[in-house]
């Protein structure tokens, strides 16, 4: 599928993002930018590991829905101000996939695919400041995000490789609520009263729903009847011969994060994700959803006064 | 109230999906495994006006031996010949515990018998990779054997094959009992015995819900090879074990002017197949286009005749006389 050199960039990503997570607490805490201030401009770059839940269905090739477990990693670049933000995300993902079978009263029937997936990010929000207070900080705006998905299963024979491209544009709404620590706070443990120290914490719900929803998906039979030609055409043409624009289906995408600021600036972040989206295509859909654990480093590289 | 928001946020979402698609359809039901094969099969098979498949009686015939009750045995076997009537090898149905096919060699002559080969005619042979090749008639003919598409081969063999015959007056090619595999390795070879780029057949592909529903015919084309080519005479020898990639192979060459096939018909396998799984696990395939020559003619599911007929003699086990009038054809 890949060719060498995809292959290789896939794997140096991978291996770059393992090592910058295994080492990143110790940047984070030796850092000298200042603290974080809101009247700044903050520049973070992100990186992010997660364990994933997927699951999906591709009607064209079996009604049953594939689920499995699998890891991801993204890396991100944050602009962030009280009153505008935008970042620019990178992930990559991939998942063992086994597909939901009824229980058979003989030989059950087993089997697993692969279900890789590249996903790229760009959002911009800018504040609301009508609805916004010192507390809860409401910014709207709007999402691009391509997808593009790898799902292999052998099991399926001349329809192994699965591939969607799916792009959306979204309307974003976010609400940061700010739950810091003001002041230090004893707790009573009987034997001993440790102090927790003022900390800044914020709590943030992003919510994206797609208003234009766009996909590429194969044609009528799916089969890649280029095949035939396949000495013929490049990788890509091979690939995508007779896939099918489309216009339809729905995304929705939000996340739940708990992030917590270092008085260096940097931070870092618990976060729930969840995606679903729906497929229709020409002929036949796709859905998939995903439930998704990351755990997330800000590094704040600069900032500047807004 | 910071804790139950969250902790009611994720039990929100993470049931959430399930409301917004549409209901598992996850089902060991027998009738409605039978009826999912049934309607894929009716909206995406591509021989049925060639072959004159009535496929709603088909149903008729095959459904009402369902019962609530069928076991899974009983629901294979009746689904197998529903497959099976559709006379196609690339119709299967695949479980954990059988794979139907329908077996389409078997309506024919078998042609091919390997052990006379090695006995009798190739005493030292080489393997390289799946190109087995040595040569026959005192050096003036080389012969390949490639048993199977699915086996890949590297461009560095094929070329140690050809170098190796350069000075041969020409090659047989053994595609019989080829039942076929990767499509990807027949313009890989033939195109080692052209000089330029040639088209060579047409295909369609089923593009709609009704039988005659078919896409735009899109052209097959061999183009040469970018090193080591053999440009003189080539018979490909078939039967009818030759199958799928092999007929894709076969009905190539009718448009190219050095290769000769002799032997037998092949078994046909002009569709390619889809892929499929039915709602209680188990997985299929079945043609989904046609593969027309030059002219636009559609027989290659039937099988590509061969342009010299030979029999094999099974009275005589020490000579194979299709290999020998191969060999004839070429030295005289």
């Amino acid at each position: 599928m890949f060719d060498n050199l995809s292959f290789r960039f896939l794997i140096l990503f991978i291996c770059c993002q393992s090592s910058l997570i295994l080492n990143a607490q110790e940047q984070l805490n030796n850092s000298n930018v200042e603290n974080i201030d809101i009247i700044h401009t903050n520049y973070y770059t992100l990186l992010s590991a997660g364990i994933t839940n997927p699951i999906y269905r591709d009607f064209a090739t079996s009604p049953l829905f594939f689920r499995g477990i699998g890891l991801s990693l993204s890396t991100a670049w944050l602009k962030q101000s009280d009153s505008r933000e935008r970042i620019f995300q990178l992930e990559i993902g991939g998942a063992v996939m086994f597909p939901k079978t009824p229980e058979s009263n003989f030989i059950q029937t087993g089997g697993s695919s692969f279900f890789g997936q590249i996903n790229a990010f760009y959002q911009q929000l800018w504040k609301l400041e009508a609805l916004s207070n010192t507390q809860n900080n409401i910014k709207v705006g709007g999402a691009l995000v391509i997808t593009q998905n790898i799902r292999i299963n052998g099991a399926l024979l001349n329809n192994f490789l699965g591939l969607e491209s799916i792009y959306n544009l979204m309307a974003s709404a976010q609400i940061t609520r700010d739950i810091s620590r003001k002041k230090e706070k004893e707790i009573n443990l009987l034997l001993f009263k440790p102090v927790l120290k003022p900390v800044k914490r914020d709590l943030r719900f992003l919510l994206n729903v797609g208003v234009l929803n766009v996909n590429h998906r194969p044609g009528y039979t799916y089969t890649y009847n280029s095949e035939m030609n396949g000495t013929e055409t490049g990788s890509a043409a091979w690939t995508y011969y007779n896939y099918q624009w489309a216009l339809n289906g729905w995304r929705l995408q939000t996340q739940l994060e708990y992030i917590k600021y270092l008085h260096n600036g940097n931070a870092r972040s618990w976060s729930y994700v969840w995606r679903a989206t729906h497929v229709p295509g020409r002929h036949e859909a796709f859905q998939m959803a995903s439930h998704q654990i990351q755990f997330t480093l800000f590094f704040n590289s600069k900032k500047r006064k807004s | 109230m910071r804790n139950t928001f969250l902790i009611l946020t994720i039990l929100f979402f993470a049931s959430c999906e399930k409301m917004l698609f549409e209901p598992d359809l996850a089902s060991s039901d027998p009738y409605e495994n039978f009826d999912y094969l049934w309607n894929e099969v009716d909206k995406k098979y591509s021989y049925f006006e060639l072959k004159g498949i009535n496929w709603n009686e088909v149903k008729d015939k095959y459904r009402p031996m369902l019962s609530e009750n069928s076991s899974e045995t009983e629901l294979f076997e009746v689904m197998a010949k529903m497959l099976n009537e559709l006379e196609d090898d690339h119709s299967n149905l695949i479980s954990p515990f059988n794979i139907s096919q329908y077996k389409v060699a078997l309506t024919g002559p078998d042609n091919f018998r390997w052990r006379t080969l090695e006995e009798h005619y190739l005493p030292e042979i080489w393997t390289t990779g799946p190109l087995l090749n040595d040569f026959l008639s005192n050096e003036d003919v080389g012969y390949i054997r490639y048993a199977s598409f699915t086996s890949d081969f590297s461009d560095d063999q094929m070329d140690l094959v050809l170098e190796r015959f350069k000075n041969t007056k020409g090659i047989i090619l053994d595609l019989r009992k080829n039942g076929g595999g990767s499509i990807f390795n027949y313009p890989k070879i033939l195109g080692r015995f052209v000089e330029t780029k040639i088209l060579v057949g047409h295909n369609i592909t089923r593009n709609g819900s009704n039988h005659g529903d078919f896409a735009e015919k899109e052209d097959i084309y061999i183009t040469p090879y970018d090193g080591i080519k053999y440009l003189k005479p080539v018979i490909v020898l078939i039967d009818n074990g030759s199958y799928s990639a092999t007929t894709f192979f076969a009905l190539a060459t009718k448009a190219i002017p050095n290769i000769i096939l002799m032997g037998d018909t092949t078994a046909g396998g002009g569709g390619l197949p889809n892929g499929g799984q039915l709602p209680n696990g188990w997985t299929y395939r079945f043609s989904v286009s046609q593969l027309l020559d030059l002219n636009g003619n559609n027989y290659a599911e039937n099988g590509v005749p061969a342009d010299i007929e030979v029999d094999f003699d099974w009275s005589d086990l020490t000579k194979d006389e299709i290999l020998d009038k191969a060999i004839y054809e070429i030295v005289y």
